[in-house]
């Protein structure tokens, strides 16, 4: 672990609130840095003590390749990409996501989205959680209404 | 498998069906627990919860500890959230649940069984606050 703890890293805002809000604008991604140490916070603050997350013999004994994320912690990643872009323009009125694969602690895990549709105002975006090599692990939907 | 069969068809039979209701209050600690685990230092979060913050109130299924008879692990296939009005620290949270659908697939690795719940959340004032679709997989 770095000094600088499991803390995002959020790049420079693609999308300027001044301006209208326009087809494939991306949002500004979200880099975090999951570590076995979250892993435990997290269930601890869920509350779902599935062994797989903390217990490597157990993730192993069940085909795994080590300890893995939990699903609702990285949708809780893709969550926190949209809040942080929205901010006070508007509220998330659904969000979806679907997990298609395992990540592990101490690896990156970059949260990435874009404008899908604006429909005056209300806005799809898709979003997507990447690993290291850039496989989208989880993708998702969101839609959110601005004003 | 005749237990196997028997999980399957228990929860089939529970489909449609709400299960027994849960209320939690949302406590300021446990809303900067979660918080603070994700990793999420927005101040919103000192006023209301983030997105994903109702799965950690109450457990999304009652029906699910039933089906850890079939298979060895779960997988969570996705979530999908709707949300009505804002869940405020202080508010008092009733989660009810039930199995949408269960069905079975062959898989590369033998059989996944796919358990779909949907769970309402309404707040003390009988408000519904949001709803969760969910796909649970035993493998």
């Amino acid at each position: 672990m770095t000094k600088r703890g499991p803390r995002e890293i959020t790049a420079k805002p693609q999308i300027s609130w001044g301006s209208n809000i326009a087809v494939g604008q991306e949002l500004p991604e979200l880099v975090k840095h999951p570590t076995t140490r979250q892993l435990v916070q997290y269930a601890g603050a869920q509350g779902d003590f599935y062994e797989i997350h903390y217990d490597q013999a157990y993730a192993q004994g069940v085909g795994l390749p080590g300890v893995i994320l939990h699903g609702l912690l990285k949708a809780a990643f893709l969550g926190q990409l949209v809040t942080d872009w929205l901010g006070d323009h508007g509220t998330l009125k659904a969000f979806e996501v679907s997990y298609r694969g395992v990540d592990m602690p101490a690896h990156p895990y970059r949260c990435r989205g874009r404008v899908t549709k604006v429909t005056g105002k209300d806005v799809e975006l898709e979003v997507w959680g990447e690993d290291e090599t850039g496989k989208r692990t989880t993708i998702g939907t969101a839609a959110v209404q601005l004003g | 498998m005749s237990t196997t069969a028997s999980v399957v068809d228990r929860l089939r039979a529970r489909i449609g069906v709400d299960g027994e209701s849960v209320s939690a209050p949302v406590e300021a600690g446990h809303v900067r627990r979660f918080v603070q685990a994700i990793g999420d230092p927005n101040p919103r979060w000192q006023r209301e919860v983030p997105p994903t913050f109702l799965v950690a109130l109450a457990p999304v299924s009652a029906h699910l500890a039933d089906a850890e008879a079939y298979g060895k692990g779960w997988l969570n296939g996705g979530n999908r959230f709707e949300y009505f009005a804002p869940v405020k620290i202080g508010d008092t949270i009733t989660a009810t649940g039930r199995v949408a659908d269960v069905y079975e697939k062959s898989g590369s690795t033998g059989n996944l069984l796919f358990i779909i719940f949907e769970t309402a959340y309404a707040n003390q004032r009988g408000e519904l606050v949001a709803r969760l679709r969910g796909t649970m997989i035993r493998r």
